[in-house]
């Protein structure tokens, strides 16, 4: 099983679908079920190779001394070769992705489970279909995750485009075919600019190991050289390297137009104002399941995008951008904020909120600092496990009340004292107190911009802006506690039943992961992704002072 | 620079935990563990068991901080140092941040191990008096019991406040610090479904979230200036940057903010004063005070143990854990705040008719008293007020904890009246603490209360830093440092005390010149004839004269004089009313009555009062003040200390004129009260209407809520909804119109392009998007053709590009190398 953990991981969803699809309607949520805990469960083993790094400096050691070199569970095959070019089926684990998969895994178990009332939807047409396109889903993003082959990453990255689409615009609430359609649209828009990159990057990279021009080759009647489109190829080949670094597209440096196209790509699905408009549309409008899937892993890809290419690969590319983004980063934490502040709808407020919350780990990667990365990653995983119990916490009562109009609700701890205990510790993880897990993510980006104040001069002011939305997230969230849990109690919620068992088996994990992440971070997630982000961060820096010599030297 | 910060941590030793630091990690445990049981448990424990379970956690928690004072009374100097030293080597590897090692530990000095006693016996006796106050129906929300939430809340917040006691590190310090703002939200919002309570829940924590804004901002600024957040750490780097001129202090250091160059002495300054306004908040200073007042919505234990004794002190406790990191300017700051704070503040509690209000004013004020101390550099003073502060505030509000559950939830001082008879006990108690905080004392004796000693001490130092400060104090000026900045020279003069410790570690003082050393450390320098042996004056310290530093303006030392007068005035007027004259309200006097188990702990915390501050507090106090303070400005005033130099004949005589003339202030201040409301209401009330438009102003409290309300809460508001309708109504019509204009293109140029796959493309795009309730009407019936088309078109669209950048011969290329 070593050898074939990563593709069992990525197929056992979709055996599960094929078993969903030919078993009896009554089935097929136990059978969903069943694979998503399988999944989970595989998913556990992947952990073991990570826990020699105890102290920080084993950890290096673990993951060797370039990025990428100490790969886990690596499965390498040939998959399609044509007449100049080779797609492997390339599957491996760092410190990377393998907390983004095991938070995938275990998000996507929970919202299964969260989908156990399928009966009781507003739309309840198809169990079959919908549990066939919930696994169909866990395969893509499982296998975006451990692809490490770009074309790979590409085809499971649309594999997962799909399902989501049919599962806001079929099981989704009253907009939801406009919802569906946005969320298509505004992804695959993004994803035209990384086909693009992609396509580009094997050509250059063809040219850098062969030393002429593709264009010209081609004309020459020269066979073409392969070029790769292995992403650690990519990113530690010096040749390519050097040649990403120096070659022209378009008339304008190679890397930094391949660096926004890649990011374009992952910034829509981050989401990164302005282009998040998509995402609070499609969350109103999807079942609850599907929003803690949408909320907890498949924004992650955005950042997971940012960290496994665009900086490696075009380092020079993330200088050249780095204020664009830090700017960017800073607005959707600010505006998020903001535009969370002034919803009356529940689970818009939670939406805007990850706008605001994905907003740090755009501004942590963006100033390119170890401790910017290492939050960055942190808050990513920190908002996969709250924003999903949010989200759940909105559909429990969602379930019960059939609106979501904050104003209306009231008393709710009073009502369901259980409930509101989970809301607060979720809200809370939500607003970034310490102890819990929102905290250190926020906390290591700010100081992971003040740190980049010898780079960028305009580090230190937006450390500080950024900082001011903690007072935003403390208002919005605590006034949301308000309205809706505290005050007294009302008499049209007054009967509805405590959190059940099933309930509070999804919340209870959920809560103790935002515990357990904000009390023992180090012990919970950094020592598994420190070395492979400080060989990451190296890499960069080594490059962009590379390049600034190099431009010194001209 | 970063790496060294964690070198020292790095071989973390064999050595066995002390005895000490086994007590007080314990000792912040076992409230946690209350905690999680009560959670669990706590409907099941049932109501008088639940709380009976959190008193005996923070009943142990006293043991073993009382064990830990004790025995720490009986080390000497240097068995400390060994005892901190070994406390310093066991860290718990916490996280790395970049490279550098985050570890939690205990920071084991004097100070911790009194703060830690006085939190827990503080907490013991408030517990105890809670499980009576509970007893009623006072615990009860919406009209169900949530007792045990009651407990569970308050032993979080011991275990939080005890955790942030101990914290070696800044960053831990913060992070208890926000639990204790939650336990604070948590416990002013116990009677959640008024919303009067729920709002003051949230002001509280907004408002202390806009100084942690400022605290976060000054944890950066000692992260990466000084490259560790360990608290002794950062001290000894900033000294030794100061020294070497490195880090901060290299020449020429500049940092860019918003186009302002800012120095590194400035920098330095700055993260003082971002540090501080984490204490702005949690202490309530001026202008982050508007949040205690209101905060008296919790249930009275509440206020008292965490809104008048133990969490509002945590600011006053942060500055002087970072008291080494302070400059001059960052301590002027920090006096300016405290002095605004207690004059304003002591002015509104004049004009209080709510108990409970009256209390938090004067809380305020104190706080203000102890912040003002620290910035005029009384450390020893200003934590020996926190001390004293601490047990007669605590006493005095539960004493209006009882009166409020015996007159059936009346806090309005104005139906009281004569309480003295049916609560005999509340109102003795309630004088002594009335007594204490008015500082009553016989001058010229040693006879007087805590607050008697306390303030006079702040006020002595005030006096010396405003009035005494540039006359020569009897050493020459070497002339090396006369042209350097005030700054400057203060900076220099605080780290000479390096060498002083050195020579001191050698050869332990007793006691007693500890603490006469610390306070006569600013004169020290040059003058020669210091009986305490050899002075190690480094090379930037020596010769400097304490002129350089700025004096204290006048108007400050005034300030706090006054407010010495109004205290003793506001106190005893609230006593006045409440305990004696004629019943006002018959009703609320019928009712009134009082509990053993809450008059028990009035009487331990009064006889604490009596008996305690003095003898206990200031000696530990002056131990600490060295090592904790590592500077000049702290002067303390011991009344016996000989005079052997300037410093202290300035301090005392300052303290023999103070004696007299606020000394006994607290007697005019009774006697106008008495006088005023000997009768019942009727002069004060003629009062008010003679002083009419400042009465108002006091009693609106300066119209701050007003203006926040309006400024920042209607305005945040405001923008909020502007950035949603932009959010609606531009940026989203913004993406609708994008999909109505490459529709319309498609539609144009569908006609004309012969090229098929960019017609079904646009096509596809469009007509999606124009009618999109049609396309997608049935999306599981076969719109995977929609899907083909797009990702087909993405795939034209990179032809397209390839064509266009690369030349034919490339696109071809291209699409050979996709075709095959």
């Amino acid at each position: 099983m070593e050898n074939s953990l990563l593709t069992l991981l990525v197929f056992v969803p979709l055996i599960g679908a094929v078993v969903v699809a030919v078993m009896p309607k009554e089935l097929a949520r136990v059978v969903g079920l069943a694979a998503t805990i399988v999944t989970f469960a595989l998913s556990l083993y992947l952990i073991p190779p990570f826990l020699a790094g105890g102290e920080a400096s084993q950890a290096v050691e673990v993951f060797g001394s370039a990025y990428g070199e100490k790969l886990h569970f690596v499965e390498r095959l040939t998959w399609i070769t044509g007449g100049s070019f080779t797609i492997e089926y390339f599957l491996g684990v760092d410190g990377l992705n393998m907390p983004l998969l095991v938070l995938t895994t275990l998000v996507s178990m929970l919202a299964c489970l969260a989908s156990w009332n399928f009966n009781t939807w507003k739309v309840t047409k198809s169990i079959k279909g919908y549990f066939v396109l919930f696994l169909l889903l866990e395969t893509g993003m499982i296998g975006t995750f451990v692809a490490l082959d770009f074309f790979l990453f590409y085809i499971f990255w649309e594999v997962m485009l799909l399902p989501m689409y049919f599962l806001i615009g079929v099981w989704g609430g009253a907009r939801k075919e406009y919802a569906a359609i946005k969320f298509f649209l505004f992804t695959l828009a993004g994803s035209v600019l990384m086909l693009v990159a992609l396509v580009a990057m094997f050509f250059y990279s063809g040219e850098a190991v062969s030393g002429e021009p593709v264009a010209s080759a081609y004309r020459d009647g020269v066979t073409l050289t392969h070029g790769t489109f292995d992403l650690i190829e990519l990113a530690t080949n010096e040749t390519i390297q050097d040649y990403f670094g120096s070659a022209m597209f378009l008339g304008a440096r190679f890397a930094p137009v391949m660096f926004i196209f890649l990011f374009v790509g992952f910034a829509v699905k981050l989401p990164v104002v302005p282009l998040h408009t998509w995402l609070p549309d499609a969350h109103v409008e999807a079942p609850t399941p599907i929003s803690m899937i949408l909320a907890g892993v498949l924004l992650k890809m955005g950042g997971y995008g940012f960290l496994r290419m665009c900086y490696p690969i075009f380092p020079t590319g993330g200088e050249f951008w780095a204020f664009l983004l830090a700017v960017l980063g800073v607005v959707s934490i600010l505006y998020g904020a903001l535009c969370a502040m002034a919803q009356t709808d529940f689970k818009k407020l939670v939406a805007y909120s990850s706008v605001s919350h994905m907003g740090y780990v755009l501004l942590g990667i963006a100033v390119m600092t170890h401790t910017g990365f290492q939050g960055a990653m942190f808050q990513m995983i920190a908002h996969g496990i709250s924003s999903p119990m949010c989200f759940f916490l909105v559909g429990v009562i969602y379930d019960r009340a059939h609106h979501r109009e904050i104003n209306r609700f009231g008393g709710l701890w009073l009502t369901m004292p259980k409930y509101g205990t989970m809301a607060t510790i979720g809200f809370f993880a939500s607003l970034g107190l310490p102890g819990l897990c929102g905290f250190i993510g926020e906390v290591y980006v700010l100081l992971g911009t003040f740190e980049a104040r010898h780079t960028f001069a305009w580090a230190v002011p937006c450390a500080i802006l950024a900082a001011s939305g903690v007072i935003l997230t403390a208002g919005y969230v605590l006034w949301l506690i308000q309205r809706v849990y505290l005050g007294p109690e009302k008499p049209e919620y007054a009967g509805y039943p405590e959190a059940s068992g099933r309930e509070m088996a999804i919340l209870v994990p959920f809560a103790a992961f935002c515990l357990l992440l904000g009390i023992l971070p180090k012990h919970m997630l950094f020592d598994y992704v420190n070395g492979t982000l400080e060989q990451i961060v190296n890499s960069v820096l080594v490059a962009t002072q590379h390049a600034t010599t190099f431009a010194a030297g001209l | 620079m970063r790496c060294t910060g964690s070198a020292r941590f790095a071989t973390s030793s064999m050595s066995t935990l002390s005895n000490y630091e086994t007590y007080l990690i314990l000792g912040v445990l076992i409230p946690f563990v209350s905690f999680v049981i009560l959670m669990l448990f706590g409907p099941r424990l049932g109501k008088p068991l639940a709380g009976w379970v959190a008193v005996a956690a923070m009943g142990a928690s006293c043991v073993l901080a009382t064990m830990t004072l004790v025995g720490w009374r009986g080390e000497d100097s240097i068995a400390r140092m060994s005892l901190a030293a070994n406390a310093a080597e066991h860290q718990f590897h916490w996280a790395d941040m970049g490279s550098v090692a985050i570890h939690i530990g205990v920071k084991l000095d004097s100070l911790t191990v009194i703060m830690f006693f006085m939190v827990t016996f503080i907490s013991f006796w408030i517990f105890v008096f809670s499980v009576g106050y509970m007893a009623g129906h006072s615990d009860e929300v919406g009209g169900k019991s949530k007792y045990h939430r009651f407990f569970c809340y308050l032993s979080l917040f011991g275990f939080s406040m005890l955790g942030l006691v101990v914290s070696s590190n800044l960053l831990f310090l913060f992070i208890f610090w926000e639990l204790v703002g939650l336990c604070s939200y948590l416990l002013i919002g116990f009677y959640f479904d008024k919303k009067f309570a729920s709002n003051a829940a949230m002001k509280a924590f907004i408002t202390n979230r806009v100084g942690d804004f400022g605290f976060i901002f000054g944890l950066m600024m000692v992260f990466f200036f000084l490259g560790t957040l360990d608290l002794d750490r950062a001290a000894a780097v900033f000294a030794e940057q100061y020294h070497g001129h490195t880090g901060l202090f290299e020449d020429g250091f500049v940092l860019d903010i918003f186009g302002l160059e800012l120095s590194g002495m400035a920098l330095a300054t700055a993260m003082g004063i971002g540090l501080f306004c984490g204490a702005m908040g949690k202490s309530a200073q001026f202008p982050l005070q508007v949040w205690l007042p209101d905060a008296m919505a919790g249930p009275t234990p509440v206020s008292a143990l965490i809104h008048a004794a133990t969490m509002v002190a945590a600011g006053v406790y942060l500055v002087a854990r970072v008291f080494r990191l302070l400059t001059p300017d960052a301590q002027m700051f920090i006096a300016v705040i405290g002095c605004i704070t207690l004059t304003l503040m002591a002015l509104v509690a004049i004009v209080q008719t709510d108990i409970k209000k009256c209390l938090a004013y004067s809380t305020l004020s104190q706080l203000g008293y102890m912040i003002f101390g620290l910035g005029v550099g009384a450390w020893i003073a200003a934590l020996f007020h926190l001390m004293t502060h601490a047990f007669f505030k605590a006493m005095m509000f539960l004493g209006s904890g009882q009166v409020i559950e015996g007159c059936h939830h009346e806090q309005d001082m104005r139906k009281m009246g004569g309480l003295m008879k049916k609560m005999p006990m509340t109102g003795l108690t309630f004088l002594v603490g009335v007594l204490a905080i008015s500082g009553f004392g016989i001058p010229a004796t040693q006879f007087g209360l805590g607050g008697f000693f306390s303030k006079d001490e702040i006020l002595a130092v005030a006096w010396d830093r405003s009035h005494m400060w540039n006359e020569p104090i009897g050493h020459h000026d070497d002339g090396g440092h006369a042209g350097g900045t005030a700054t400057a020279d203060r900076v220099a003069h605080g780290f000479s005390r390096g060498g002083h410790e050195h020579v001191d570690r050698s050869s332990p003082p007793p006691l007693k010149r500890w603490a006469t050393h610390v306070e006569l450390a600013s004169d020290q320098h040059g003058g020669g004839g210091h009986a305490d042996g050899p002075h190690e004056a480094d090379a930037h310290g020596d010769g400097v004269n304490r002129a350089g530093i700025a004096p204290l303006p006048k108007w400050m030392f005034w300030c706090a004089i006054i407010t010495a007068y109004v205290t003793p005035f506001y106190m005893m007027r609230a006593w006045w009313m409440t305990f004696m004259g004629k019943p006002r309200d018959e009703q609320v006097y019928e009712h009134a009555h009082e509990s053993p188990l809450m008059w028990v702990p009035l009487v331990v915390l009064a006889v604490f009062t009596l008996v305690s501050s003095y003898w206990l507090f200031r000696p530990m106090l002056a131990d600490a003040a060295p090592e904790a303070t590592d500077a000049v400005l702290v002067v303390g005033l011991d009344g016996t200390a000989a005079a052997v130099d300037g410093a202290a004949i300035h301090l005392h005589a300052a303290h023999r004129w103070l004696a007299y003339g606020v000394g006994g202030s607290w007697l005019i201040a009774f006697v106008v009260a008495f006088a005023i409301y000997r009768n019942g209401l009727a002069v004060g009330t003629r009062l008010k209407s003679l002083f009419g438009p400042i009465a108002t102003l006091l009693e609106r409290k300066y119209y701050f809520d007003e203006f926040y309300g309006f400024l920042f809460v209607r305005g945040c508001v405001v923008v909020a909804h502007v950035c949603r309708f932009f959010d609606t109504y531009v940026i989203d019509m913004l993406a609708n119109l994008s999909a109505k204009i490459t529709e319309r293109f498609a539609v144009f140029s569908g006609r004309g392009v012969d090229a098929y796959i960019v017609d079904g493309v646009f096509n596809g795009v469009a007509g999606t998007a124009m009618d999109i309730s049609d396309v997608v009407r049935s999306p599981q019936t076969g719109r995977i053709r929609n899907y083909v088309m797009f990702a087909a078109g993405g795939a034209a669209i990179v032809i397209l590009l390839l064509l266009f950048f690369d030349g034919s011969a490339g696109a071809r290329a291209a699409l050979t190398s996709m075709n095959s």
